[in-house]
């Protein structure tokens, strides 16, 4: 038998058991074909339902109107764009609340406990899995929603609504760590994930621009980084005008998020496991 | 040192709720380990033997990290609980809850091959292992199959197997013949022991007092929380001072009753006549390898043996002597 000595994992031992995890999640998941099409279908009909209200109720000054709220009369990719960056953001936290619930229920959670891969670097798999499933199916929807409409998907800076797209994935899942902590100490998804898409698609404006809100309000949709993600994808396509003037400086932004919520996010969460491991454990549901 | 634990007075107590109401809930305490303490060498394999809810499981978690404990220390392969913990995730091999810690859309060889990896184990070697493993468990024919197609008794080993997969110098099962039929259960008894012969430390749990007494040299047993005695097999039995008692039926003659006295380690022997036919009772202080001994004389003697019945001492009358309660309902070996 050989002798065994214990190293500490490098950096690549690491990746490699988060692409083991996001493997593990798109095998599963490729397992349920049906609901990667819905996943395509949903944000094409939530954006639908505005788009229709708002010509039902404003007519053929629809277009006016909106601009003169939003700084663009092109409404159709304004809902298109919510709809789907609500889908990235509602994917991510669904994603990683159903995966934590799950294998709390079906007893895998101890499993993977048993091992030395920490949640974290199992939760940056999942958060792979699922940025690719929310990203995918969120550019699938929105390309398939301009054609439908009849509205130029590739207008304005692309490069730079991709980029806000991008960076602000990373706060995004930090942020699913902080509800994937409330997930495990109350034990509970399923409301939780209902209750985070209204507070959610509230505070960044999915289908109106977050200036007609109350000024407090207006002040905790800032705080959360999503809201900069989409008026980000807004201004750099639509020209709705970016928060700070300059795309650059909404990016900036975006970047602290990117580099404090990570921290406070793995914080809240070991504590929360160290909780749950100085009582019942992981395993209890 | 590799291979072996060392517990020291662990205790662990879990806040639980009691319902007393559709809402209302009022919170206790469970000692489930009063102070738990043991020494595993390395390379034996030791039994944790205790009826249902003695503790066995929460000693595991503690030991595997999953639980906190609330006070005590304990070493594994030589790094200690709390300090060290991915050290002793990463050198020690598991079975708990069986087929429940499985993923039951997968494949049994994705299982593994997803657990070596969480094992930080190179592509190469986790493809390498899993076949090796497959192969030795007999799954071949599944192994490429989802896991929720397999029978029950199927999950259980290839939950076996999982814990196989970082080839670590500990290995904790956790009951790990339940749901087993009677030949699957025997395998399984037979790999471990092959696994043990290979220089593996094993810590085995089992309620089935039979299971510990062919599988290990040493045992602890638990009940209550508490460890109410511990050491080896032998001793455990010899320590409740009852002479080993074995009866033998069939036709035996005087001149053999004389050649089995003077077989050393005889206490007494004696001859009685029972229904038409002889029954030898031999009374011996001393263990094991006597029995081939006797028949080997007996035959030598014309002996005719039709029954044999030794009556040994068990643990579960250890436990009994103990504890003044049976250990299970039941304790017949599967
Ligand atoms: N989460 C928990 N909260 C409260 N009490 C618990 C909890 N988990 C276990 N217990 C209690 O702790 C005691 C020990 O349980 P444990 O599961 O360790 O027993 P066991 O020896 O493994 O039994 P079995 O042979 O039935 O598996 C039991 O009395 C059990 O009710
Ligand atoms: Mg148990």
């Amino acid at each position: 038998m050989r002798e065994f000595v214990y190293h500490p994992p490098t950096f690549r031992q690491k990746l490699d058991a988060a692409l083991a995890e996001t493997r593990l999640r798109l095998i599963n998941i490729s397992r349920y074909p049906g609901q990667l099409v819905m996943e395509i279908i949903i944000p094409l009909v939530f954006a639908s339902m505005p788009m229709l209200l708002g010509r039902a109720t404003a007519g053929a000054d629809a277009a006016a109107n909106f601009e003169a709220n939003t700084g663009t009369t092109n409404y159709v990719a304004y809902m298109l764009i919510g709809a789907n960056i609500f889908t990235i953001v509602t994917s991510a936290f669904w994603h990683v609340a159903y995966w934590l619930r799950f294998e709390q229920e079906t007893g895998t959670l101890e499993s993977i406990y048993l091992t030395p891969t920490s949640s974290v670097t199992l939760l940056s798999g999942v958060a792979l899995h699922s940025a690719i499933r929310g990203v995918g199916s969120a550019l699938i929807a929105y390309f398939i929603g301009c054609l439908i409409y009849r509205v130029n998907p590739l207008q304005g800076d692309v490069l730079i609504a991709l980029l806000f797209i991008l960076v602000g994935l990373i706060p995004l899942y930090s942020l699913t760590l902080l509800f994937g902590a409330v997930v495990l100490k109350v034990k509970e998804s399923n409301a939780l994930i209902n209750l985070m898409q209204w507070v959610v698609s509230f505070l960044m404006g999915i289908f109106f621009p977050i200036a007609i809100l109350p000024k407090v309000v207006q002040l905790i949709a800032l705080a959360f980084p999503p809201t900069w993600m989409i008026n980000g994808v807004r201004s750099a396509l639509l020209g709705v005008g970016f928060f700070f003037g300059e795309w650059y400086l909404d990016l900036a932004v975006l970047w602290t998020f990117l580099l404090i919520t990570p921290y406070v996010g793995m914080w809240v969460f070991r504590r929360v496991e160290n909780n749950l491991r100085r009582n019942e454990g992981m395993g209890q549901f | 040192m590799k291979g072996q634990v060392i517990v020291e007075n662990l205790k662990k107590i879990y806040l639980s709720k009691q319902r007393t109401g559709l809402f209302q809930s009022r919170t206790t305490e469970v000692e489930a380990l009063k102070g738990v303490s043991l020494e595993i060498k390395a390379g034996e394999i030791f039994g944790l033997l205790g009826p249902n809810g003695a503790g066995k499981t929460t000693l595991i978690k503690c030991l595997t990290t999953l639980l906190l404990p609330t006070s005590g220390a304990a070493w594994i392969n030589g790094y200690k609980l709390t300090e060290e913990d991915n050290a002793i995730r990463a050198s020690v091999g598991c079975m708990l809850m069986g087929e429940r810690g499985l993923y039951w859309k997968l494949t049994g060889r994705e299982n593994l091959d997803f657990f070596g990896a969480l094992y930080h184990l190179p592509a190469g070697e986790r493809r390498r292992r899993s076949s090796e493993i497959i192969q030795r468990l007999h799954l071949e024919e599944i192994a490429d199959r989802a896991v929720e197609s397999y029978s029950s008794g199927q999950k259980m080993k290839l939950a076996f197997a999982k814990a196989l997969i970082n080839d670590a110098p500990i290995l904790i099962l956790d009951e790990p013949t339940n749901t087993l039929d009677v030949p699957s259960a025997r395998e399984l008894r037979e790999i471990v022991q092959t696994l043990n012969q290979e220089g593996k430390t094993i810590i085995y749990t089992t309620h089935i007092m039979l299971e510990a007494e062919i599988l290990c040299e040493r045992v602890a047993i638990i009940d209550r929380g508490e460890v109410i005695a511990q050491g080896a097999v032998v001793d455990l039995k010899q320590s409740l001072g009852r002479e080993k008692v074995i009866r033998l039926e069939g036709v035996i003659s005087e001149s053999a009753l004389r050649a089995v006295e003077q077989l050393p380690g005889i206490n007494r022997a004696a001859l009685a006549m029972l229904n038409g036919h002889n029954q030898l009772t031999v009374v011996t202080a001393e263990e094991s390898n006597l029995l081939p001994r006797l028949i080997e004389t007996l035959t030598q003697h014309q002996a005719l043996l039709q029954r044999i019945t030794p009556e040994e001492v068990t643990l579960e009358d250890v436990f009994i002597a103990h504890t003044g309660r049976t250990l299970a309902d039941n304790t017949s070996l599967q």
